[in-house]
């Protein structure tokens, strides 16, 4: 609902479009969103994607060891990320969640700092790149067991229900997360609970090489909400303002205590899984490119275009502001050194034990405790 | 004060705790109206009501998940865990989420929680209902492993627990729930995590035990005693972090240490004591570290008794020391 109008059905056929791959309008209602709320989606997007970029290069000159794009899902993550409200609600990511955490407010140099294990990194270099996470703004730190984060997500969600003050929790996965045991165990807690919690299925079609033929005999994943008693809707993820309106109405229906909801985006991501990965083994080049010349962010610029809201002049000074951010952060985070030895028995527990204390002790016979992580 | 059993000590501690502080709220699978099936939460559903007593899926991922999720709120979930058996399919949460959290996180989030679970055998339940599985959490990094054997240590590390900073892995010890009375005082004193208690002193030999079987421990002393033989008896309560400094302190002065735990042996905890021993204070030693523990087998049903270190096998274990 949105307002008193519920704008969009459970289970339909199609998945659900606000704008055509040309960028116009097709929804059967007005644009609601304020004018700066719609460029900020775009300089949004545009950043992700740069970032994602530099990230390729900094791995191909061996300074960040892993990337996991996130080219391709721009759409979903960025639309799903301004449905909240970043000042109150909470984010349970997976690895893919770049752009989502970058939207919600995750500093550009902090994420840089999280993806070298720098010493600027809050997180303290204790995680491989494309783990975003930040207890300031309630972005909960990601882990990479798939789908482990999702019963912890109904967690926090319940606790929300319980405070009573009508905030929300989002948790994002990929498709391959909808076949852990964690995955149905938290959707059944939820909708039993009646938590109000947003479920964000990023459906790529492939769990690294496996495609979601093989991943489920289920058509698709917005079914399964059928039963767990709570509303499935599938969404045109390469759409960011379908991304938006249909989280911001599972928000809202959560918000009112009317319980939690699964969306499933269908989004594509343009590069392998990761790095590490070779995706011509299993994907068609013919697919990729369909799927890139449907990019969300030449979609999206021509409907802001359409709208009056976009030009070159406007483009060209958004793409200078980034490469000057982007150039700044890694810049600092060049200097910035890597997380030193003696942090790696920091932060087990809230006090360092004795048995901590001692091999800490016994590594300072060997190393310096202040030297460098590598 | 009546006698009271460490399943109505862990009760009553609940309630006191859920009394003090509005953020600490249970979960768990019959918890609520059913008290638990040991009735370790009893009468709190209708003293607390649905919204601190959860009632819960059978799931125990989804159980000890949501704890977590609850726990980053300020909240101070205790979750219980039917029986220790039963724990691993929220293994993965314990492991990978609630042990990890505070430092994947370089501190910004942490896990403080409870997981409450009723452990070990002697109580006919065949092998799904009687294991101590309390080395794969000692071998997590990140949690913390307490198993007491009566209803002051109960309540003392259950203060302790539920008041910390840290997720800990709560065993007690089914068989010895209502085999074991004390009376309580009236105080609100917490027992540190990490703290050993010395049972019983003697000049023959240490014996050093937790959990279940600290009972047949006892029973050993016991034996001994009889025999004009003095033993030294350490319960240590908390298996992560443990109290090395009590151990080494006492088997220095004795110089022969019995270690028993109901566990399979191989990476029991007993062995992560016995190697201690042995590395820190091998020249003070009169005979090698000698361990009493269930055997590397799936634990057993008709044959538990002799599974289980009983007073036979412990004392059997001395007298090899003794004449070493």
């Amino acid at each position: 609902m949105i307002g008193n109008v519920r704008r969009f059905e459970p289970f339909g056929e199609a998945p659900i479009r606000v704008i055509d791959d040309d960028g116009r309008w097709v929804a059967p209602f007005a644009c609601d969103i304020d004018v700066a709320r719609q460029r900020a989606i775009y300089r949004d997007m545009l950043r992700a994607r740069r970032f994602d970029e530099r990230l390729s290069t900094l791995q191909r000159q061996g300074k960040v060891s892993f990337v996991a794009s996130a080219a391709g899902h721009e759409a979903t993550q960025i639309g799903a990320a301004h449905a909240l409200d970043a000042t109150r609600d909470w984010t349970f990511p997976y690895y893919r969640d770049l752009a989502l955490a970058l939207a919600l407010g995750w500093p550009l140099a902090e994420a840089l700092a999280q993806q070298t294990a720098s010493r600027l990194d809050p997180a303290r270099g204790r995680q491989m790149p494309a783990h975003p996470g930040s207890a300031a703004l309630r972005i909960f730190t990601t882990a990479s067991a798939i789908a482990s984060h999702v019963p912890p997500a109904v967690g926090s969600a319940m606790a929300q229900k319980l405070a009573g003050r009508g905030d929300v929790t989002l948790c994002s996965f990929g498709d391959g997360a909808t076949s852990e045991g964690d995955w149905h165990a938290a959707l059944n807690l939820a909708g039993a609970q009646g938590a109000p919690a947003v479920f964000l299925c990023q459906n790529n079609g492939y769990a690294i090489s496996v495609a979601f033929r093989h991943q489920s005999g289920s058509a698709d994943v917005a079914t399964k909400a059928h039963a767990y008693g709570m509303p499935g809707y599938r969404v045109d993820g390469m759409d960011p303002l379908a991304a938006y309106y249909v989280t911001r109405q599972a928000v809202e229906r959560a918000r009112e205590g009317l319980g939690p909801s699964l969306i499933e985006a269908l989004v594509y991501r343009y590069g392998p899984h990761s790095n590490a990965d070779d995706d011509g083994r299993y994907r068609p080049a013919d697919e990729v490119a369909a799927w890139r010349r449907r990019d969300p962010i030449v979609r999206y610029r021509r409907y802001l275009e359409g709208r009056g809201l976009w030009d070159d002049d406007a483009e060209a000074a958004l793409a200078a502001e980034i490469k000057a951010e982007i150039d700044d952060a890694v810049r600092a985070n060049a200097g910035a050194g890597r997380a030193p030895l003696g942090w790696m028995f920091d932060d087990v527990f809230a006090a360092l034990p004795p048995h901590l204390r001692r091999q800490r002790d016994e590594l300072a016979l060997t190393h310096d405790l202040e030297r460098d992580g590598h | 004060m009546a006698l009271q059993t460490i399943v109505q000590t862990v009760a009553r501690t609940l309630a006191e705790e859920m009394v003090r502080d509005d953020a600490v709220v249970l979960l768990g699978e019959d918890v609520g109206k059913r008290g638990g099936v040991f009735l370790a939460t009893e009468g709190l559903f209708d003293r607390f009501g649905p919204d601190r007593v959860i009632d819960t899926p059978l799931s125990e991922a989804a159980i000890i998940g949501a704890a977590i999720g609850m726990a980053v709120h300020g909240m101070r979930p205790v979750a219980e865990i039917q029986f220790a058996d039963y724990v691993f399919p929220g293994f993965d949460q314990l492991v990978s989420q609630a042990a990890k959290l505070r430092y994947r996180s370089g501190g910004g989030f942490s896990a403080p929680m409870v997981v409450r679970m009723p452990a070990g055998g002697g109580v006919a339940g065949g092998h799904h209902h009687s294991q101590n599985p309390e080395s794969h959490f000692v071998h997590t990094p990140g949690l913390q492993v307490v198993y007491p054997s009566t209803p002051s240590d109960t309540r003392g590390l259950l203060r302790s627990a539920v008041r910390g900073q840290d997720p800990v892995v709560f065993m007690e010890p089914k068989r010895l729930y209502r085999a074991v009375k004390e009376e309580l005082p009236d105080d609100d004193a917490t027992i540190p995590i990490g703290q050993a208690r010395l049972r019983r002193e003697g000049d023959d030999v240490v014996l050093i035990s937790y959990g279940a079987s600290m009972a047949e421990t006892l029973k050993a002393a016991d034996a001994l005693a009889a025999q004009g033989v003095s033993a030294d008896v350490i319960d240590l309560r908390s298996l992560l972090p443990w109290d090395q400094d009590l151990v080494l302190e006492r088997v220095a002065r004795v110089g022969r240490v019995v270690v028993i735990s109901e566990a399979p042996r191989t990476l029991s905890f007993a062995s992560e004591v016995a190697a201690t021993i042995a590395e820190e204070a091998l020249d003070l030693l009169e005979a090698p570290p000698v361990r009493v523990t269930g055997f590397d087998v799936p634990y057993p049903y008709a044959q538990d008794r002799a599974y289980l270190p009983g007073p036979d096998r412990i004392l059997h274990a001395v007298q090899r020391v003794l004449d070493y």
